[in-house]
């Protein structure tokens, strides 16, 4: 199969489901669709994310990339179609493999999502503590130290409250949080929205630590599209509820579709349309 | 006589009936017509109200299911009960002991020329024990406790950080609700005590320092017609009242709109609709108990 794929292709694939193995997608998304009163927001949605690649979702504000994350690690479930993760289906309704599929996940959420009640420190100590209760006190802030210099904080900062802390150290503390229970897979929603873009080039160098230091698997939501060149393996592109492209970075270049290239040019109107 | 209409209307032949039976069939149109609007509005709001009980039912089992797992997570429990308890104290201080005066005083006219003196302090003390004392101070309390609850879940959900937990794998009935609901089972009738104890004081001082009644006659009309029965239905009320405005302070909250607007909207309908069942929960004990 060419590895520029489109909608229309996959809705036909006669492919089994797929199981644990090399050739396996890690994620897998079926026929995804989702209704939010009168809007269709995801129509028919099919894409394959192998494991250890970082898979970006382009597409216009509001479109559904968002929702396609968070069905992708359960928050949503989908009215039609199936999310498929390692093997296991998890937008069934009896979400037996939600929770176990969950704990081997991240996602970083657009506004970052800090809980403000909490200092820094204890933000990232929460869940490790609760799901890890062996775990001293010690351990534990050794445990924050760490994470906070792998995404190049100090240490220091961990009696800071969120609100003391700007748009970017934000960003890089909630993906300290991910990190701190060491997930196969980390979802990122719009990593770099509203960050200027010295500080977006660091988080996007921190998504390329991540894959090549832990190994981690990763959708990377986005409109950047600076920041979807540099991070993605393959890029795919949402559009009216439908993926009507993926590829690699290059490819996404050299594509003539004419919805892609209006996208990455940031033209109003489409390739070829004239007033 | 003159038609009321002009002559092209007949001529148009809208209506060949007399005008008597014309306006009479419009009437009852009309009535038809508000009839028909009324009873869809009604069974709109019935169909909704159900929906809303059983949403509020089916959440309040799952949060009292987490009851249990208080032991793993004490700490939160304890700040939920300094926010909601030992926070709330000075003004419910400053609510009783006026509320113990303004009964004294409305007793004492109530009564006068016709009911000793004596039994002002038992009119304190019944009224403050088993109405004035946990009401009030729910209501109150539902205006300051159940919207701030409201607004602080209406914002976390708007800034997803409900949506972190879930990812964190922390459920957020544990971690959020069930602190909060307990926090208002157990402070509201604590709460209630001292609300009680200083409505009597402020009944008392308004007895000894502006009515002139003795603080022995006072202290006379308080211990007559006690019963320790009254204090606990004040205590029953309280814990109720406890649960529904903590109930409804985060279910509002988790369906709070988007932006401030959103969350402005859930904490008064937190207040609201924790207002409504108290008076209701009130009815409902009282006939019950009594």
């Amino acid at each position: 199969m060419s590895s520029t794929e489109t909608f229309w292709d996959l809705s036909s694939d006669p492919r089994p489901r797929p199981q644990n193995g090399p050739q396996s997608p890690l994620i897998e998304l079926r026929g995804l669709k989702k209704r939010f009163g009168a809007q269709q927001v995801l129509r028919d949605v099919h894409l394959n994310v192998n494991k250890g690649e970082t898979m970006v979702i382009i597409g216009t504000s509001g479109g559904g990339k968002s929702v396609i994350l968070k069905h992708c690690i359960g928050l949503l479930q989908p009215d039609g179609g199936e999310v498929i993760v390692d093997g296991k289906v998890i937008s069934s309704p009896t979400h037996i493999d939600v929770k176990t599929i969950r704990k081997r996940m991240g996602m970083l959420f657009q506004g970052a999502a800090l809980f403000d009640s909490m200092n820094v420190g204890e933000n990232i100590k929460f869940a490790l503590r609760e799901h890890n209760r062996q775990l001293s006190e010690s351990q534990l802030n050794e445990i924050v130290a760490e994470k906070l210099s792998m995404i190049n904080l100090s240490p220091d900062i961990r009696f800071k409250m969120p609100s003391e802390l700007s748009g970017g150290m934000k960003k890089r503390l909630g993906l300290a949080r991910v990190i701190a229970l060491n997930p196969e897979i980390i979802l990122y929603d719009e990593p770099t929205t509203g960050l200027d873009p010295v500080t977006s080039d660091v988080i996007n160098d921190l998504i390329l630590e991540m894959q090549h230091k832990l190994g981690v698997t990763s959708i990377v939501v986005t409109h950047d599209m600076v920041s979807a060149y540099k991070v993605a393996n393959r890029m795919s592109m949402l559009y009216e509820g439908r993926i009507i492209f993926v590829g690699t970075p290059d490819e996404l270049r050299a594509t003539n579709n004419p919805y892609v290239q209006q996208f990455i040019r940031g033209q109003r109107k489409l390739l070829g349309d004239v007033d | 006589m003159k038609p009321p209409y002009p002559p092209s209307d007949y001529a148009a032949g809208a209506d060949s009936l007399p005008f008597g039976l014309r306006v009479g069939k419009e009437f009852v149109e009309s009535v038809g017509r508000l009839v028909s609007a009324i009873g869809g509005f009604l069974l709109l709001q019935s169909l909704r109200l159900i929906t809303r009980t059983g949403e509020v039912t089916s959440l309040l089992l799952r949060i009292l299911g987490r009851l249990p797992w208080v032991i793993r997570n004490p700490g939160l429990f304890i700040q939920q009960v300094v926010r909601v308890g030992v926070s709330s104290l000075p003004l419910i201080a400053v609510i009783s002991v006026f509320i113990g005066a303004v009964t004294a005083i409305q007793a004492n006219y109530q009564f006068r020329g016709l009911i000793p003196d004596t039994y002002l302090g038992t009119a304190v003390c019944k009224f403050v024990i088993i109405e004035s004392g946990p009401v009030i101070t729910a209501l109150v309390l539902a205006g300051r406790v159940g919207s701030a609850i409201a607004a602080e879940i209406g914002t976390m959900k708007e800034k997803e950080e409900l949506d972190a937990m879930v990812v964190l794998d922390l459920d957020p009935l544990r971690y959020l609700a069930m602190p909060r609901i307990l926090a208002g089972l157990v402070t509201f009738p604590l709460l209630v005590i001292v609300s009680d104890f200083l409505a009597v004081v402020g009944g008392f001082l308004v007895a000894t320092q502006i009515l002139n009644i003795t603080s022995a006659t006072y202290a006379y009309g308080l211990r007559f017609l006690f019963d320790t029965y009254d204090v606990w239905v004040g205590f029953l009320k309280a814990f109720v009242f406890g649960g529904i405005v903590a109930t409804m302070g985060y279910y509002h909250g988790l369906k709070a709109g988007s932006g401030a607007k959103g969350v402005g909207q859930a904490s008064m309908k937190s207040v609201v609709a924790s207002s409504v069942l108290i008076l209701i929960a009130d009815f409902l004990i009282v006939y019950v108990v009594y």
